[in-house]
């Protein structure tokens, strides 16, 4: 067979059983077989490790994936089971070595588990399918037949269901409501939305009460990201400015709410909405103070100019300078809740209004700004700043604003935070929180606020309640972010904007060529 | 027609922000120079050897700054691109300095004269070289496959998506460190000749200073390796065809160089001074961790751009400034010593405000940037 088939083939191999290995290493194997175990029903207590035919399940998968992968779409189906069948053996071969020292340190009884944390011998006996040298036999078998079969799969079903996948979730609604807009009755096509409207609210308000405070604390923390989320796409991605420190304008706000409604270290005791209003104040305060020197540098300096800042900010909520006005390293405790209308108002269930009904309002003046004259300025200053200012946009002006709205959201979302928990300390904001934040837009999709509830979901609400997946939350993250910057820059869920723009095109001038589409950074 | 003659209107246009700028600046300023006046003039309680001794550690810090920065500058030069994730590529350094110590601190032998010796103390000169070898190649390594998997296929992106790429990269890096290795903080395990905190003995104006073995390694190190590069970018092919493809790519290219390799080769350059200032890190500091890479690497990113990013002896001088800075101005100011990150970051902040192109570096055109 023709050389170069082999030798691709031989190198995907080689690349999936090194990434085999390294998922080993971390004990990954373990954590998707429980996974499984408790997809099919079969519940693990937790540290225990599951049985061992959901191990044998997990590697028939990932050897599947190797046989879809490795065979390529435009090759015939005998040289596509020819290549599953190299890549499948390569994997077997890789993993197969690995399986030997593995096999030996169970036998030797050394413990390596000073220093690779994962490799404990009751999870390598576990992949070893409990058989030890035989394992690796198994393995290869394992492997090299789930790989064929991956192939065997991939000509059966011709159509690529991980392209439809990474299409997105947009299109498949997209295609759904054209679908069903086409046989639904007219009335419902012009109240549906008002009824949609109703139904929503309507949900809002009786299902926090129907769920455990756990859920309601998960459904808060997603609500706060989607406050956070809309915050940071007004700096990001409406003007164009790259925030890397976010989580200092969160911390303005958490730290306001703490310093204002907590017995200690100042005993103001101002009350929770006073308190939140003032840390919007001085969210918005931080951005005019950073924002005027650092407007107008490139972006990219600005990002790691930002970044500086929000560290700036934590370093000195923590240090001794400080710890009599912030509370240093330990934070803020005993921060009290709001009352409404003299009445306490801060159970699990009153924060998850209050979040949702800040958030409502977040994506209405969201909404409304992002069509607004200020909202279509910011979009021309970042498509073209020379164009924008020879339009008669105040560069500067404009960004300037969209950086004190965002932190304004930021402060917002800091407040509720931090009254909520009922504590704060500069661990609340560490860069990762940004980086969070950021996460939320690009998985979700920058600009679109459905993109932005759904990135807000899988980031902060799965995790939460796939409680196994928690360690390798960051993990998979930083590996996704890569992933969706080379594949699909535009998130999950992309904006609408320049189908809507064609839409109008289409309806003011029908004979003229639709509108520029599509294209976005 | 009357209006032709009139000289164009000129509009008001804001000038709040340079205003902001330069109060902030001369706040900033005048601050320095009043804690400088209290501590040096008014308290005046540091004595001679004080000062020696946080230059002694400034210069070996600085020497480490400058060897990541180079990466930063040679990665920015070609690819107009912040290699976020360079921290990272020294930590992998440093790990696997880490793990040649702890390899050769387990075989032990019977030396001659009697006694158990480990490979590493009995062989000390052998080990570092060992630590130093297998760490800079384990880190141009990482720096290659970086490349490869997460910016080679953004090369036409816009300019924030290769970022983004970047610090997705650092954040996976550091959480397969931690998952693989633990969040343990541990100790390198030094041969007994370099053992941390001994040194030559100095006496400065009547007090004994301690000059430690293991700075004057990493000092020296990092002197040999800066000159080794600077030699190799001016003299060598390949550092002329990294020079060529740095000013210009496509012309580059049509002159008969291989662009991409030339960039492999790169990141394979900045990995190796990246390796080589994980294992002096782990050397002289002593601690390796998952998160070891974080800090130096944005401290390395701010000498840099202290120096002028792009510009290779900026980039040394940046790093030996900041490394400086950082020892001597908690003391010089009168500030508690935690607050040297915070240090950095201010001066990070000040120098992109009022002279982005750094001390040496030259103002780049707009087509450039």
């Amino acid at each position: 067979m023709n050389r170069n088939l082999f030798t691709t083939s031989i190198n995907k191999g080689f690349t999936f059983g090194i990434v085999m290995i390294f998922l080993v290493l971390i004990d990954f194997e373990v954590m998707a077989a429980t996974m499984l175990s408790k997809l099919l029903g079969v519940n693990v207590v937790r540290g225990a490790l599951p049985e061992v035919r959901f191990m044998i399940i997990f590697l028939v998968l990932y050897g599947l994936f190797v046989g879809w992968f490795a065979s390529s779409d435009q090759e015939k189906p005998a040289k596509k089971l020819f290549q599953a069948l190299i890549a499948g053996l390569t994997v077997a071969v890789v993993v197969g070595l690995f399986d030997i020292a593995l096999n030996q340190l169970i036998t030797t009884g050394t413990d390596v588990r000073a220093y690779l944390a994962a490799l404990g011998p009751a999870s390598i006996k576990l992949f070893l399918l409990e058989k030890g040298a035989l394992g690796s036999l198994l393995h290869l078998g394992l492997f090299t037949g789930a790989s064929l079969l991956g192939s065997v799969l991939k000509i059966l079903l011709k159509s690529d269901p991980m392209s439809h996948f990474l299409k997105g979730i947009s299109t498949v609604y997209r295609d759904l409501r054209a679908k069903t807009q086409a046989i639904t009755p007219n009335w419902i096509k012009e109240y549906g939305k008002y009824l949609l409207f109703l139904l929503i609210g309507l949900s809002a308000f009786f299902l926090p009460r129907m769920w455990g405070s756990y859920n309601n604390y998960v459904l808060g923390l997603v609500g706060l990201y989607v406050i956070l989320g809309i915050g940071l796409n007004i700096i990001v991605e409406l003007s164009g400015q790259l925030m890397l420190g976010f989580a200092a304008f969160f911390a303005m706000g958490a730290y306001s709410m703490a310093l204002l409604n907590a017995p200690l270290p100042h005993g103001i005791m101002l009350g929770f909405w006073p308190a939140l209003a003032i840390g919007v104040l001085m969210a918005v305060l931080a951005a005019v103070l950073l924002g005027l020197p650092v407007m107008g540098m490139r972006g990219d300096y600005l990002a790691i100019v930002t970044l500086g800042f929000g560290e700036i900010i934590r370093i000195l909520l923590k240090s001794d300078l400080l710890t009599d006005f912030t509370g240093g390293p330990r934070g803020i405790q005993d921060i009290k809740g709001p009352t409404l209308f003299g009445q306490p108002f801060s159970s699990d269930i009153d924060y998850t209004y209050i979040i949702l009904v800040f958030m409502i309002l977040s994506i209405f003046i969201y909404k409304r700004l992002e069509r607004s004259r200020t909202g279509r300025a910011w979009m021309a200053v970042k498509e073209d700043t020379k164009v924008a200012e020879a339009t008669g946009v105040n560069i500067k002006n404009s960004k300037l604003l969209a950086l004190c709205l965002g932190a304004a959201f930021a402060g917002l979302a800091g407040g509720i935070f931090a009254a909520r928990n009922q504590f704060t300390g500069p661990n609340d904001h560490q860069l990762m929180v940004s980086m969070n934040i950021l996460s939320i837009l690009i998985v979700g999709g920058i600009n679109s606020v459905p993109g932005i509830i759904l990135g807000a979901f899988t980031l902060k609400g799965l995790p939460e309640i796939l409680r196994e997946i928690e360690n390798y939350r960051l993990l998979v993250f930083g590996g996704l972010l890569v992933f969706m910057m080379i594949s699909r820059p535009e998130g999950l869920w992309p904006a609408t904007r320049p189908n809507i723009e064609k839409d109008e095109g289409n309806r003011q001038k029908a004979e003229s060529p639709p509108g520029k589409g599509g294209q976005h950074d | 027609m009357v209006n032709e003659n009139r000289p164009p209107r000129r509009y008001k246009r804001s000038n709040l922000s340079k205003i902001v700028r330069w109060v902030l600046g001369i706040i900033v300023l005048s601050y320095i120079f009043w804690r400088l006046y209290t501590v040096f003039i008014v308290q005046n309680e540091y004595t001679p050897d004080i000062w020696f001794r946080l230059l002694i550690s400034g210069l070996v810090i600085g020497g480490v700054y400058s060897l990541i920065a180079i990466g930063y500058t040679l990665v920015y030069g070609i690819l107009r691109m912040i290699n976020f994730a360079h921290g990272e590529v020294m930590m992998i350094g440093t790990f696997a300095g880490y793990f040649v110590f702890e390899a050769t601190n387990a075989i032990k032998f019977t030396s001659s004269s009697g006694e158990i010796t480990s490979l590493s103390n009995a062989q000390p000169v052998l080990a570092v070289l060992l630590a130093f070898m297998v760490g800079m190649a384990v880190a141009s390594t990482a720096g290659f496959l970086l490349e490869k998997i997460a910016y080679r296929p953004l090369r036409k992106a816009p300019r924030l998506i290769p970022l983004i790429s970047a610090i997705g990269a650092s954040i996976f890096l550091q959480n397969l460190a931690q998952l693989l290795f633990s969040p343990l903080v541990r100790d390198y395990k030094n041969p007994a000749l370099i053992a941390r905190g001994q040194g030559w003995p100095v006496t400065i104006a009547g007090a004994q200073v301690v000059i430690p073995y293991t700075g004057v390694l990493t000092f020296s190190m990092s002197i040999i390796l800066m000159f080794a590069l600077y030699t190799m970018v001016k003299k060598s092919k390949l550092g002329k065809s990294m020079r060529a493809v740095a000013a210009d790519k496509p012309t580059a290219a049509l002159m008969g160089i291989d662009v991409n390799a030339v960039i492999s080769q790169t990141f394979i350059i900045s990995g190796l001074l990246a390796g080589a200032a994980g294992v002096m890190w782990g050397l002289h500091n002593g601690l390796v961790y998952y998160y070891v890479g974080f800090l130096p690497g944005i401290k390395a990113f701010t000498s840099a751009v202290l120096g002028g990013i792009g510009n290779i002896p900026g980039a040394m001088l940046g790093g030996m400034l900041l490394g400086l800075i950082e020892s001597i101005g908690p003391t010089a100011l009168g500030i508690s010593y935690q607050l040297k990150d915070v240090l950095a970051f201010v001066i990070l902040i000040i120098i992109l405000v009022f002279r982005p192109s750094g001390i040496l570096g030259e103002v780049l055109s707009e087509e450039k940037v």
